[in-house]
């Protein structure tokens, strides 16, 4: 998982975006594997990179708490004897230049991808406009982490993000039916509907509709897509 | 009349009833939806949500059916809340014709389904527009005034649903209220695919066996979804709806 990175150069731009758009000092976003795990995917700069680590080391921090909580969190003055959220984390954060600190989950639905974490070097909270911002640049690296793990070809990335930050509800209710049929998470269903799509060059929508329609279907034995033999449908 | 403005009282009451404590928001805006088909002259009604991007989500309806669920996601793009979210006005009474052009995709696909006229009320707070309801007619023809009046009180009981505490008045939290009523509504998406697969029926009625079980049990609709995608509750074991019929 560490590879990650460099298999899939794509994701340091969305860190960078990250910060563009809210306007902060630095992002990191990180990976929450099935184990309650977490890994890193990419860091915007040195200081989000020390702070991606610490999170990491010690099982705690904005991120952490947003991935394993699925709502978001603020701590908007790091120094202020107030701040005991994180008894660890917040000194050493400050000792790497943070002031305040920010997570937002990264999830589809019940999915959780991980997390988007942010940190400025001045405290206070986040205006409305950056709030809505970061959630909506979680939103947009749960899709490109999805299009990543599904082995999105590399220049195809920024075409995936283009239009609508979520899913037709179709791709979720199929991506609940391949759970069912192949005994997977509904993680890896999404994953592998997604990657089906894309070795079909159809859309996920496109997809999602012929599973709806019990057309096709993710064969438990082989792990293949098959077109489901048509009975006598009136 | 006098039937209808009980229902509407009744229906003010449970809304009010589920209000006080923690609540399941997708559970009371279902419950808004299907009142206003009960309480006033439309065929179907449903709410969709901005998300904290701007982008229009749909959250509850009273029919499940696929249909009209697709009604609602080209209103991500366009139609007649897209218009409403964006102006912040009313749209009551649009009638749907082919030929005027205005929504080039909504329209068609409205028609062919079998509706007739569309109205859009949105749904406000403190200036900012945060979604619309959405009213769906078979026929053509005004709605009457006081079921106008009506539908925009529903919409503010719907506003003040979503909004699930006080605290929701400042604007970052708003911002995680809607976020997580549109999470909410994706968990119940995978879930009713979970269902239709593991028992073999269609989306509409996955959704009421979801219903049925989070009424029958006293839970939120979204915890029942959380227990069928985590694993924790089979789908066999949901409760087959009775007496919901989806309209």
């Amino acid at each position: 998982m560490a590879s990650y990175e460099r298999e899939h150069p794509q994701s340091a731009t969305l860190c960078a975006v990250a910060v563009e758009i809210t306007e902060l000092s630095g992002a990191g976003i990180s990976l929450t594997s099935a184990g309650d795990e977490s890994t890193k995917l990419c860091t915007s700069n040195n200081v989000a990179e020390e702070l991606m680590d610490l999170e990491i080391t010690l099982g705690e921090g904005p991120g952490d708490e947003a991935s394993r909580s699925g709502v978001a969190n603020e701590e908007s003055n790091l120094m202020s004897p107030e701040s005991s959220r994180w008894a660890v984390y917040s000194p050493e954060a400050v000792a790497a230049g943070a002031r305040a600190v920010f997570g937002f989950p990264v999830r589809i639905g019940a999915v959780r991808f991980g997390a988007l974490s942010l940190f400025r070097d001045t405290p206070g909270p986040l205006s409305e406009a950056q709030t809505s911002d970061a959630y909506l640049m979680a939103s947009v690296i749960g899709r490109a982490i999805l299009a990543m793990q599904a082995g999105a070809p590399r220049n195809t990335l920024s075409k995936e993000l283009e239009g609508h930050s979520t899913f037709d509800f179709s791709v979720h209710q199929a991506a609940g039916m391949v759970s069912v049929q192949g005994s997977l998470s509904i993680k890896d269903a999404l994953v592998a509907l997604r990657a089906h799509a894309f070795a079909s060059q159809e859309t996920s929508s496109a997809l999602a509709q012929r599973v709806i329609a019990r057309q096709i279907h993710l064969d438990p034995t082989s792990g293949t897509w098959q077109e489901t033999l048509r009975r006598n449908n009136s | 009349m006098a039937a209808r403005e009980s229902l509407l009282i009744a229906t003010l009451v449970e809304l009010a009833d589920n209000l006080v404590d923690h609540y399941d928001v997708i559970d009371v805006l279902t419950v808004l939806s299907d009142r206003c088909v009960e309480a006033i002259d439309v065929d179907a009604a449903g709410v969709m949500l901005a998300s904290p991007g701007g982008e229009l989500q749909f959250i509850a309806s009273s029919s499940e059916s696929m249909r009209v669920l697709e009604l609602f996601q080209i209103q991500a793009d366009e139609g007649p809340c897209v218009d409403c979210y964006r102006d912040g006005h009313a749209i009551v009474n649009q009638s749907l014709d082919e030929t005027d052009g205005r929504w080039p995709r909504f329209t068609p696909k409205a028609l062919a389904y079998g509706f007739r006229s569309v109205h859009s009320l949105p749904l406000r707070l403190r200036g900012r527009t945060i979604g619309a309801l959405n009213l769906f007619r078979t026929t053509q023809g005004p709605l009457d005034v006081d079921d106008v009046v009506v539908a925009q009180g529903l919409a503010d009981v719907a506003t003040i649903a979503i909004l699930q505490h006080r605290s929701a008045l400042d604007a970052s939290t708003l911002n995680e209220q809607l976020s997580n009523a549109l999470n909410s509504r994706i968990v119940i998406e995978q879930a009713k695919g979970i269902i239709s697969q593991a028992t073999i029926c269609d989306m509409d009625h996955a959704f009421g066996r979801l219903r049925s079980h989070a009424r029958n049990h006293n839970e939120g609709l979204t915890d029942v979804a959380w227990g069928i995608v985590g694993g924790t509750l089979r789908a066999q074991d949901l409760d087959e709806p009775k007496e919901f019929t989806p309209k």
